[in-house]
């Protein structure tokens, strides 16, 4: 399949009239490398099994904001599997290849949740009691949102499947330091010492045996290894925090220790962004949170829409949560899950720039999670998993017409009923509604997806606001 | 009154055997001969109605039934009636169709079960006689498949006919079914792994005592042959030859199963279906993912609740083609107010689809057909409605060949009813039940 991707030069001439699209070829000549080895060893995997088990689906004619910092407009992302196979423009489409016209929308990659409950139904092992049709998992499709934390799992949001739902086991490891408990910070600083005292010794080692076999390897007694782990480099320690000081003490010990500090909450991070930023650390905030400075403080406090903005111009990664992490259709509307990218769009209203709020909900959180080698920008090689909006991601008016999980279309606007009638898709607009099953042999049918989908599905007046 | 509406058409006269419990109570003590329960009813009978429900989804105008020993002896319209043959014709506005088969039920049962595997366990053993059971017969209901309780793997189901002073005379056919309760969750998907290992477990030991057996049976004909192929043909050949020429050779008898081993060989070798119980489409996604490569019969039971989801794998379930015990209920899709008529749905994914009464008791048999004229108000297929109470429900328990239509050598189980059954209003004038009408008067 190597010669899938094709380019003319013709093309690109036109097209590198504007920097985006320079970004744009950018982008797909870099992109070119790792898709044709990942071709080559699916070729050699596919020559043992059967070509006609592969299965190709395109997303046309959208403008792909791939997360990386290009967009291109009304290109093509060629998907094989469950993986993106290309992203660019005349691309060439197999034959069979399910192709998907969204002309007029947007291709964003799938949101990713650093945090969520509800959204898998169930409880324990994931694979033995994922619920992949909840009602929930439908909501927060809906909202974009593609892979997400179930406890201590990164999973998947794949409507109607209940196989290859979990991605990482062990998504975070919480550690205690705060001034409210000043035991469990001590504790952990000794750990710390531990750790680095036994990498020290281990490497003095490694370094003598060379010389002196006979060298024993120094105990690991007492260590802990999920401490090991983080000093390492191999576990990202997250830490809840949300006051100066327990923000600034946690940077000096990240600094000290040199490890890279998760920071759930991080209210007061504008205050002390700088030290933040130094430390190399990743912030969760919650743009819309409110909380006023105490009055006896003299400093600054308390939260600030410009959080995110200050934080990330310090260097250091925002990633966005809402209030509540669930679907709630309760009393909290517009402040859960079902509205993540309103958070994101609070945080630009702060002054934190458009591509750095798409990142704070994908990438950012990925890269927290660790599996953005797997998902969280929209690259050849990675997971199929985006969405397909009628307008800006940010906009309150923007709705998620399409979200596509491992290559498959997981949420289609128009085929759930709890959102089909607001600003409708013109073609669904014109198709009855069904109501009671009429029992007939014919039953008055809503319009097939696949119809649907091939038709090019206008921007609905009004919608988009970009 | 139902006197009136029977008339007697042949000369020939059966003395009435007036049985208590045929009496409507408090009523009238009937001028006429009046043939009542069991025994009273002449083995060898002819019914004439004008519309009888065959029970596959067909009707019959003009039909005669010829009752003979408890069976038909055949069906058909207008079919001329010998001379001497007693006759009952019926009214009008009445209709026959077989008796109602409710094979899911725990009538007449108490107590609760455990939430773990008890295959073994037979709700034969739980059987009352005298509980109560002509209520079911007086709603028309003339089978009833009785399940084990319990939120695991809880056992094997038995059939039973609603009469009869004893187990022996109740039971039709035990360890009908095994039911299996499947919920999204490891326990409930380890239950069923944990049965289809015991039987591989089994398999091994008992390849094992073969090797052995073989072994010792060996040496004479290792010594005739010493070419010996690898294959089991050969070795089985070889058998055959060592042992026709060493007469007192036994042959190989395998170890049986123990007993909770037992009921699994029987899944296994399809002599013992599975009626698997899900309430949630991801039930049904973890059932077959437990289920793996096992190649067993297996039907659903879905319980439906106000805003149950099943409707996303009704495609997936419609392929399979199994039955789908449902209730007759109209659901709402998940968060919304819409509607749903799930019987139908299924129906039209080519599922088989069996109702149940709303409600196992008395009172939900005797609503039970009026509960699926409801549905089908509401888009379920007539006929498929019919076969739902009958056909399917008997084809269900394995017992199509005797049960669950109207045609030539099946149980005589037939209900005379006032008029349409999804009418509201029908009332059940009369109840055959293998060629005895065991409730309602009729009069010959």
């Amino acid at each position: 399949m190597s010669t899938q991707i094709r380019f003319q030069r013709g093309r690109f001439g036109a097209l590198a009239r504007s920097a985006q699209a320079l970004a744009a070829v950018a982008l797909v000549l870099t992109a070119q490398a790792p898709a044709f080895a990942q071709d080559a060893e699916d070729d050699a995997a596919a020559a043992v099994t059967d070509e006609k088990d592969v299965k190709w689906f395109a997303l046309t004619g959208g403008d792909v904001y791939t997360g990386t910092g290009a967009v291109l407009h009304g290109a093509t992302v060629l998907c094989k599997d469950k993986k993106i196979s290309a992203i660019g423009y005349d691309l060439d489409i197999p034959d069979g290849a399910e192709v998907m016209d969204v002309s007029g929308n947007r291709v964003y990659p799938g949101l990713i949740a650093s945090a969520s409950f509800g959204l898998f139904g169930g409880g324990g092992e994931l694979a033995d009691s994922v619920d992949p049709y909840n009602r929930n998992m439908i909501l927060a499709l809906a909202a974009g949102v593609t892979t997400a934390v179930n406890g201590s799992q990164v999973a998947k949001l794949k409507r109607g499947e209940i196989e290859g739902v979990v991605i990482k086991d062990g998504a975070f490891e919480s550690f205690n330091y705060s001034k409210s408990s000043p035991s469990s910070k001590a504790q952990l600083r000794e750990k710390l010492e531990t750790a680095a005292a036994y990498l020290r010794d281990y490497r003095q080692w490694e370094n003598d045996v060379r010389s002196n076999k006979d060298l024993k390897e120094p105990a690991k007694k007492g260590v802990d290894q999920k401490v090991l782990d983080v000093l390492q480099g191999r576990l990202l320690p997250t830490f809840n925090a949300d006051e100066r000081t327990d923000l600034l003490e946690i940077a000096r010990l990240a600094q000290r220790f040199g490890f890279r500090p998760i920071i759930r909450g991080c209210r007061e991070g504008w205050v002390v962004a700088d030290e933040l930023g130094r430390a190399g650390a990743m912030a969760v905030i919650t743009p819309r949170e409110r909380r006023t400075r105490s009055e006896d403080l003299v400093r600054e406090g308390g939260s600030s829409i410009e959080n995110a903005a200050i934080l990330y111009k310090h260097g250091v990664q925002v990633s966005v949560i809402p209030q509540s992490p669930g679907i709630s259709l309760g009393g909290i509307v517009g402040r859960d899950l079902l509205h993540y990218s309103t958070e994101a769009a609070y945080a630009i209203r702060g002054g934190l720039p458009d591509d750095a709020a798409l990142a704070a909900l994908t990438i950012v959180p990925a890269r927290m999670l660790g599996v953005d080698w797997r998902v969280g920008t929209l690259e050849p090689g990675k997971d199929a998993d985006m969405i397909v909006t009628d307008g800006d991601l940010m906009h309150y008016q923007t709705w998620v017409q399409w979200a596509i999980v491992d290559g498959k279309v997981a949420y289609d606007k128009q085929e759930e009923m709890y959102f089909a009638h607001i600003r409708p898709r013109p073609e669904a607009a014109l198709a009855p509604e069904v109501r009671v099953d009429p029992g007939e042999e014919n039953p008055a049918e809503p319009p097939a997806p696949a119809e649907e989908a091939e038709k090019p599905a206008e921007q609905p007046e009004g919608g988009g606001g970009q | 009154m139902i006197l009136a509406t029977l008339t007697l058409v042949t000369g020939v006269f059966v003395p009435g055997a007036l049985v208590p419990g045929a009496l409507v109570p408090g009523g009238p003590a009937p001028a006429t001969p009046v043939m009542g329960a069991i025994g009273a009813t002449p083995d060898l009978l002819a019914i004439k109605a004008r519309r009888v429900l065959v029970g596959d989804g067909t009707e019959i105008e003009h039909a005669v039934i010829l009752v003979d020993g408890g069976k038909i002896v055949t069906i058909g319209q207008d079919l001329p009636i010998e001379r001497g043959i007693p006759v009952l014709e019926l009214d009008d506005d009445q209709l026959v169709m077989p008796g109602l088969v409710n094979p899911y039920s725990r009538f007449g049962m108490t107590g609760g079960g455990y939430n773990d595997s008890r295959a073994q366990v037979k709700a034969s053993t739980e059987l009352y006689p005298p509980s109560g059971y002509r209520a079911a017969l007086e709603a028309g209901v003339t089978t009833l498949g009785l399940y084990p309780a319990g939120t695991g793997i809880p056992g094997q189901a038995v059939v039973v006919r609603p009469m009869g002073g004893t187990s022996e005379e109740m039971i039709v056919k035990d360890g009908a079914y095994l039911k299996v309760v499947m919920r999204p969750s490891s326990s409930n998907k380890r239950n069923l792994k944990k049965g289809f290992e015991a039987v591989e477990k089994y398999r091994d030991k008992v390849e094992k005592e073969r090797e052995k057996w073989e072994k010792k049976n060996k040496p004479s004909s290792k010594s005739s042959s010493d070419k010996k192929g690898d294959d089991a043909a050969d070795e089985k050949k070889e058998e055959s030859k060592s042992s026709s020429s060493k007469k007192k050779e036994s042959p190989f008898v395998p170890p049986a199963p123990d007993e909770e081993t037992a009921p699994w060989l029987a899944v296994v070798e399809k002599k013992l279906p599975l009626l698997v119980t899900i309430d949630s489409a991801a039930a049904y996604d973890h059932f077959i993912d437990a289920l793996g490569k096992e190649d067993v019969d297996w039907s659903l039971r879905i319980g439906l609740s106000r805003e149950i989801d099943v409707f996303y794998v009704k495609e997936k379930i419609g392929k399979q083609g199994c039955y789908v015990l449902i209730d007759p209920e109209i659901t709402l899709h998940p968060g919304t107010m819409r509607q749903r008529n799930l019987p139908a749905e299924f129906d039209r994914a080519g599922a088989k689809v069996v109702l149940l009464p709303r409600s196992d008791s008395a009172s939900g048999f005797e609503s039970w057909l009026e509960d699926v004229g409801v549905l089908i108000g509401a888009g379920l297929d007539r006929k498929a409605a019919v076969r739902g109470v009958t056909q399917y429900a008997a084809d269900f328990l394995g017992l199509g060949a005797e049960l669950g239509t109207l045609a030539e050598g099946k149980r005589a189980n037939l209900l005379i009813l006032s008029g349409d059954p999804f009418e509201p209003g029908t009332e059940v004038d009369a109840v055959m039940l293998d060629g005895q009408i065991v409730h309602g008067e009729t009069r010959l």
